[in-house]
């Protein structure tokens, strides 16, 4: 085989690593093209036209708004002939659904209150709070333990401690009552989660809300009625922007932070992702020197119940400085690496 | 991270629901709007055609094979339909696509982002520089950089081989750097 022929445009272009180089994003695919380029001039004409076909120009869309978009969609929908939507929900449940659904709005609605009025907090509704950076295990009264994160919170009425509300991020670990079946709940802002016994992790931050399951099965019931059923392994997101539901297998690749036993485990997660995790635990605002450390590369295990070993760890794994002043954390490159 | 992907929002609008119908609809009208905006210049006719091209699209689901790329399979035929109508309403004179790229499809110094590779030109100029290139240019660099589609959606809308996709966009490109070196060079000459 010609040697010279397989370093083509398109050896270059749908290489990842060739990627990283032209767009500056890694330090060892940058060193490792630069080291390339060297021992290989021969193809450095190809090397820039690949670098310029992966950097390409930057757009701004001018996309109709989504008003326009739903106004077209409004003017469609009466000139098709659609079938009738099944209900995926199952009979016997859906009575209990919808009874639930206005015990949930009612929690809600006491809630909200709560969070303004601290003094409506009455003996039926129980309520655990989590400061910045404090991380607590729960166990409820029907057996089942909930690890808090920080600056998140949970309730529930005392007459129904298997229908939880939840505001920040969890993790659940349901204890099953196989005799009566019982189901346990999960209310956020965007959706109810619905379980038999099973573990699962529930995120709410960032305008969407997460949920991975670990194991068990469970429903997810989105405030527009929309029923989805998850497998072990699964992500399901619900955007709070576009309103639709994704689902997605949870691997090694997926930004999905562990954060439970105290560490977030990252692979390949940008700064930036990592860095909103720190802001929402310990209430801090991050800012960043250049744009480009948004996007630098962390892998592995980072502490998070201490701030001081968190951030060095973070400074280790992606060269960089950070400095704290008061609530600001300041990002810029570590002029020793 | 993307939301349904397309296999999904094709299996709920073969179904014929209205979830799936909204979803495909959600996704796509926007793309669509704007790729038919660029070759017709109307709002009229492109909204006119898009909202017809997914009513029709609706009523042939049961109807249509197996599809490899969603999003080109939606391009190619919107386009199709589009150019028709164009036809339609010139009195049938046939249009040629590269004739009307050449006349219609233009870009904006608004639709340039500021941060560029190429900084040292303003939007407007780097916009004038890509309204230059050749018809078969400028829809490259539509695909790929406005409409974010990969190499492979773009060869079949444009109807052309994966290897001369990559030519034509390596081609482009290149054509725009020596243009603007070009124009770098007299700017700076204007200005002793």
């Amino acid at each position: 085989m010609n040697n010279n022929n397989k370093f083509d445009l398109d050896y270059f272009v749908s290489d990842a690593s060739f990627k990283n180089w032209a767009k500056g994003l890694n330090k060892n695919d940058i060193a490792y093209w630069n080291n390339w380029i060297q021992n290989n001039p021969t193809h450095i004409e190809t090397v820039e036209n690949a670098k310029s076909v992966i950097i390409g120009i930057n757009f701004n869309q001018q996309k109709p708004s989504n008003e326009m978009v739903n106004e077209a969609l409004a003017k469609v929908l009466p000139k098709i002939k659609l079938e009738p939507t099944p209900k995926k929900i199952l009979k016997k449940t859906q009575t209990v659904n919808s009874s639930l659904l206005t015990a949930a709005a009612a929690v809600l609605l006491i809630l909200i209150s709560w969070t303004s009025y601290s003094f409506l907090n009455n003996e039926t509704t129980t309520i655990h709070k989590t400061n910045y950076g404090e991380i607590i295990d729960l166990q409820l009264p029907d057996g089942t333990s909930v690890v808090l994160n920080g600056n998140s919170e949970i309730w529930y009425e005392k007459d129904n401690p298997r229908l939880i509300n939840l505001k920040g991020e969890a993790y659940f670990k349901v204890k099953s009552i196989p005799s009566t079946n019982a189901k346990f709940w999960v209310i956020t802002e965007d959706l109810k989660v619905e379980v038999l016994g099973t573990q699962f992790h529930v995120n709410t931050r960032k305008q969407k809300t997460n949920v991975v399951l670990d194991e068990g099965s469970i429903h997810l019931e989105l405030k527009n009625g929309e029923v989805t059923k998850m497998i072990p392994g699964e992500m399901v997101s619900f955007s709070n922007e576009s309103k639709e539901l994704t689902h997605k297998k949870v691997d090694i690749e997926t930004p999905y932070a562990l954060w439970r036993g105290g560490t977030y485990a990252f692979n390949g997660i940008p700064l930036k992702e990592v860095m909103f995790n720190l802001e929402t635990t310990y209430g801090l605002e991050v800012e960043y020197k250049t744009e480009d450390l948004k996007n630098l590369p962390i892998s592995g295990g980072i502490p998070n119940q201490n701030l001081q070993i968190c951030i060095a760890a973070i400074e280790k794994a992606t060269g960089t400085r950070i400095i704290k002043k008061g609530k600001i954390l300041r990002i810029q490159e570590n002029p020793i690496y | 991270m993307e939301l349904h992907s397309d296999e999904t929002i094709w299996y709920f609008f073969k179904k014929g629901e209205s979830h799936g119908f909204s979803l495909l609809f959600k996704k796509y009208y926007p793309q669509l709007h704007v790729y038919g905006l660029k070759l017709s210049n109307s709002p009229e006719i492109t909204e006119d055609c898009l909202q017809n091209f997914f009513i029709q699209l609706f009523e042939s689901r049961e109807k249509l094979g197996h599809i490899n790329s969603l999003k080109a399979y939606l391009f190619v035929s919107f386009k199709r339909r589009l150019i028709k109508q164009l036809q339609k309403n010139q009195n049938n004179i046939p249009i040629s696509e590269a004739q009307l790229i050449k006349t219609n499809f233009t870009f904006s110094s608004e639709e340039i982002s500021i941060n560029q590779e190429i900084q040292f030109l303003c939007t407007s100029t780097l916009a004038s520089l890509i309204n230059q290139l050749s018809p078969r240019q400028k829809e490259v660099i539509y695909l790929k950089y406005y409409s974010g589609m990969n190499s492979s959606d773009i060869a079949e809308v444009m109807d052309m081989n994966y290897q001369s996709v990559l030519n034509t966009l390596q081609k482009a490109l290149s054509k725009l750097r020596k243009l603007s070196e070009n124009q770098q060079i007299k700017s700076i000459l204007k200005k002793n």
